[in-house]
């Protein structure tokens, strides 16, 4: 029993780390990804080729060889040491992500009909009001879906962050299993399971508020 | 030169010229309807005339002043103020799905409302110069506050108003997706209304409408006196019967312009024959 509650703190304490990338990526992915997104439709040609370049190589790469790149890519080009881990392994996970969700906000922008936008126009709003009061929920409604698909993706991308030796719940679960301890790894499972549960009703009840939209 | 006075205008589309010179004049509070085949160029003027597509020759005039001239370059803020004089109803309604029917009326009167405010609070604030800086802050921000809630209770009552003159005042909480065709384009006119447009547009309002429907829009359009309006229409017998002026387009150009009387009754053209009896046979 003690050590079941042993194991279960230590692996909680994993878990924060894992919720900690998790929440920050979010945080600074989901406004970046929007920025992006602006970029790839921009009417500037050389911007938009060089943001949908980018937008390609992200998608294009495992997150993992990115996180590599991100830590170490410093110190062997330029020299630098002493890079945080955790850090980097935010900054990799953030441009990433931000990376995808860029084209989900896309998708979701151009699907709304240029007739909204229009209407918009004719009544003299400016760009800005027309995207925030006239697109952004239409936008909203139509990317629940793939977004919560993204977004569940993310929590368990979070233990890629091992590779650069970030210490999160499964890496927790390994080294007890090096003392011989096998049900640990499994345990994790749950912390998932039960994290992904709760975002999936979260996202179900966010499309339950959205219903009053009708496109 | 009239009110409203179109000269010029001209728009080519990579390869085609859709409008090849087309002009005309409008006194203030009367209907034009324009008619004329599919393709001829109808949609494409009423957008030049809104200001969604850009012509490359043309001018407006509105009460004997220069709005807009295509050989003028214009900032995005100026175009906008200059969208404000005219309004454009459109084929497919295209109201806000995630608005109520009041809100999709007072939403852009409620956003130009706070450029108002912005103006007021500046004003004030010149006004006060020289007085203590914390109280004349305080002030300052309690009279714009009483201002902006003016402005708001008037943007509503106007909206409500103009709910009523649409006659859907019991719709005010509906989602347009809640209402029927006819219902969503009234609102959309009262939306468009609801900005006092100098000029007000319709392209085709109810040619996306089942033919029951089409009754009741039509006579909404019927009632707005004194409204200058440029109708485009399918609807023979209604711009005969509301129409002060009739332009024939055809093909990119003006073929023939006149009173209801003169195109339907006495038309000069051989094309507007063509296109008049071609028309009678459908109906
Ligand atoms: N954005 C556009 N790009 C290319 N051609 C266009 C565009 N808009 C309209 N056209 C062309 O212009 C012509 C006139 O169209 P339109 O103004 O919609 O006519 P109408 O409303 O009288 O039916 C059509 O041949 C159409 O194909
Ligand atoms: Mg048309």
């Amino acid at each position: 029993m003690t050590t079941f509650l042993k194991i279960t703190l230590e692996l909680l304490e994993g878990f924060g780390k894992t919720c900690e990338i998790f929440f920050v990526t979010l945080a600074l992915a989901l406004p970046l990804g929007l920025v992006i997104a602006f970029g790839s439709m921009c009417r500037l040609r050389p911007v938009r080729a060089v943001v949908r370049a980018i937008v390609w190589v992200v998608r294009g790469t495992p997150l993992m060889l990115q996180i590599i790149v991100v830590f170490y890519g410093p110190s062997l080009i330029f020299g630098v040491y002493g890079f945080d881990r955790e850090l980097a392994a935010i900054v990799a996970f953030v441009i990433n992500y931000a990376c995808y969700f860029s084209e989900i906000y896309r998708g979701g922008i151009q699907s709304v009909p240029v007739g909204q936008r229009e209407a918009g126009q004719v009544l003299g709003m400016s760009k800005t009001q027309i995207f925030f009061r006239v697109t952004f929920m239409q936008m909203i409604k139509r990317i629940v879906a793939p977004m919560s698909n993204e977004i569940i993706t993310l929590v368990k991308d979070t233990s890629l962050v091992r590779v650069i030796s970030v210490v999160e719940i499964i890496m927790v679960a390994e080294t007890s299993m090096r003392k011989g301890l096998i049900w640990p790894l499994f345990y994790t499972g749950v912390f998932y399971l039960l994290f992904v549960g709760l975002l999936t009703l979260l996202f179900r009840y966010a499309e339950k508020k959205l219903e009053y939209i009708k496109i | 030169m009239e009110y409203y006075h179109v000269e010029g205008f001209r728009k080519r589309f990579s390869e085609t010229e859709v409008l090849k010179g087309i002009g005309f004049d409008l006194p203030k509070g009367k209907i034009m309807a324009i008619i004329g085949a599919s393709g001829s160029g109808k949609t494409t003027l009423l957008r030049c005339l809104n200001f969604l597509e850009k012509p490359d020759e043309g001018k407006i005039y509105i009460d004997g002043a220069l709005l807009f001239d295509a050989k003028a370059r214009y900032s995005e803020r100026e175009l906008r103020e200059k969208r404000l004089r005219s309004g454009l109803v459109f084929q497919s309604f295209n109201l806000f799905p995630h608005y109520r029917a009041l809100k999709n009326i007072s939403l852009a009167p409620e956003l130009l409302a706070r450029r108002h405010i912005r103006a007021y609070r500046k004003e004030q604030l010149e006004a006060s110069r020289g007085e203590p800086f914390f109280a004349r802050r305080k002030q300052v921000r309690r009279r714009t506050r009483a201002y902006a809630k003016e402005l708001k209770e008037t943007n509503r009552e106007r909206a409500e108003s103009l709910l009523a003159e649409v006659g859907l005042a019991d719709k005010r909480d509906s989602y347009p997706h809640e209402l029927s065709g006819g219902q969503q384009q009234r609102i959309a006119i009262a939306r468009a209304l609801a900005l006092s447009p100098d000029v007000l547009c319709f392209d085709e309002p109810t040619s996306a409408l089942d033919p029951e429907l089409t009754a009741e829009v039509l006579g909404v359009i019927r009632r707005l006196k004194g409204q200058t309006m440029i109708i485009v229409t399918h609807e023979m017998s209604f711009a005969r019967e509301v129409a002060d002026y009739v332009l024939f387009m055809a093909d990119g150009v003006v073929e023939e312009a006149g009173t209801p009387e003169e195109i339907f009754l006495h038309p000069k053209s051989e094309k507007t024959k063509a296109f008049l009896k071609c028309r009678e046979e459908n109906s």
